[in-house]
């Protein structure tokens, strides 16, 4: 035991220094990608074809490849093709924030649409116009519907950035690969990372909890 | 008298379901005119094309002179129509007294002060001043839709239409909504009331229009109408409202 406590301390620099590149690339890919969704959850919504059309098959295309696979793709494919070598960092929030973007909007536009339509017909029947209605009656609303799934995402994408260790960001799940090529003590050291993880989400949970309990009676403004 | 409502040759679908089949008819200041008919009708329908909440394939509506489907301020043109809805439709996210001021301060026509005071005015016409501060959800169904008519009022319309006001409501409290509506008749409101309550249509409403099928079978008095209908299909559907209990 007093073992296991010590090898912590002598891996917990490294792993510190990791664990921060992975809330700096989680919180990063989800500031673009929040902004990304809006954009995106907009064009579902317009009345234009284009736009919807667009819409459709980014999230299709987003949907279905793997986090995996597209940063590889980008990091190796892209960067081979073009002749440049990606930085990892900047690769992984590229591909994270394509990721993200494609739930966020569909969170977006689905707490929209979950508002009730009656809800809308009554702020029009008032003479309130499109942009006042949605923004002092369904946006309010819709946010309440969208905070839990929101902040299910960010919870995903946090996860998601081990991924990306497969294109050598030096991020808490890589870090820990390197000390482990080094000591030999798998048994610890990916404890101390799963360990790192689950503090970071339960943290990030409890604030969920905190904004939802707010947000109950409807005083969201 | 003053026609403020008018239509005709009015013609509505959904896809290749024509819901409203050339239906005419006017509405003039000060009327109260009920609607009745049975479920599928058009009668919520046809009530949602006075406003433009619902786009109509063929014919003329008119509202104080000025063609529906021709408006250019459509948000101004609503102002002056109030609505109420079948399920209410208060916004949660509002108290009582928010939901009534929203949208005259919003659009200008009222500041705060004046708002509030209106909103007081009108809560105390509704009979719930001391529910000014709390949110919808705490109400019942008769409280709602009785804010839900004075939210509509705080814009001093000069319609008001009514989408089966009482329809949603547990039987004890249809009367107190009928009330706030029978009060409002008396101070010479102009309202077309669709609905299924027929004491209310017998004894408020100056003419009564029967639908079926998305056509106006019968329009009359509510004396002829409900005790001499001339039509079959009236005759059919009243008998069986009337008397639920001994088919």
């Amino acid at each position: 035991m007093n073992d296991y406590f010590s090898l912590l301390l002598e891996c917990l620099p490294s792993l510190l220094d990791g664990l921060q590149t992975t809330v700096i690339m989680a919180a990063a890919s989800l500031v673009l990608a929040f902004v990304l969704g809006l954009i995106l959850a907009i064009f579902s919504l317009s009345k234009i074809k284009i736009l919807t059309v667009f819409y459709t098959v980014y999230v299709y295309i987003v949907r279905g490849i793997p986090v995996m696979i597209f940063g590889l793709f980008l990091f190796f494919g892209v960067g081979a093709l073009l002749n440049i070598k990606f930085n990892p960092l900047l690769a992984s929030i590229i591909t994270l924030t394509i990721n993200a973007s494609a739930y966020l909007a569909e969170i977006f536009r689905g707490g929209i649409k979950a508002v009730d339509i009656g809800q809308v017909e009554a702020a029009r029947s008032l003479g309130l116009g499109y942009f006042r209605t949605m923004a002092l009656v369904i946006i309010p609303q819709a946010v309440k519907i969208m905070i839990p799934p929101i902040i299910n995402q960010f919870i995903t994408t946090l996860k998601d950035t081990s991924i990306l260790s497969v294109i050598s960001v030096r991020e808490l799940t890589m870090n820990s690969q390197i000390i482990i090529a080094r000591n030999y003590r798998p048994f610890e050291v990916y404890s101390y990372a799963a360990a790192m993880y689950l503090i970071i989400i339960i943290i990030l949970s409890l604030f969920a909890k905190y904004i939802e309990r707010r947000l109950q009676h409807g005083k969201s403004n | 008298m003053e026609k403020v409502i008018e239509v005709r040759n009015l013609h509505k679908s959904f896809g290749s379901l024509e819901v409203l089949k050339d239906i005419s008819f006017n509405v003039e200041k000060g009327e109260v005119l009920c609607i009745i008919g049975p479920s599928g009708s058009g009668k919520s329908t046809l009530l949602r094309c006075l406003n433009r909440l619902e786009e109509i394939q063929a014919g003329d509506i008119e509202v104080f002179s000025t063609n529906v489907t021709k408006v250019k301020n459509i948000n101004k043109f609503r102002e002056k129509i109030g609505m109420v809805f079948q399920l209410f439709n208060l916004f949660p996210n509002y108290t009582v007294a928010q939901n009534i001021m929203l949208a005259p301060v919003q659009l200008g026509l009222m500041n705060k002060k004046q708002a509030d005071a209106k909103a007081v005015e009108l809560l105390q016409k509704v009979g719930l001043e001391e529910k000014k501060d709390v949110y919808p959800e705490t109400l019942s169904g008769g409280q709602k839709q009785r804010i839900a008519i004075a939210r509509a009022l705080a814009m001093n319309p000069q319609i008001m239409l009514f989408d089966e006001p009482t329809s949603a409501l547990d039987p004890e409290m249809v009367g107190e909504v009928l009330k706030v509506m029978r009060s409002l008749a008396d101070s010479g409101m102009t309202m077309v009331v669709v609905t299924h309550e027929m004491n209310f249509a017998r004894e408020v409403a100056n003419r009564v229009i029967f639908m079926a099928d998305g056509y106006i079978v019968e329009e009359d008095s509510p004396k002829k109408l409900f005790t001499n209908p001339s039509n079959k299909r009236t005759q059919a559907f009243l008998s069986s409202v009337l008397k639920p209990l001994e088919s």
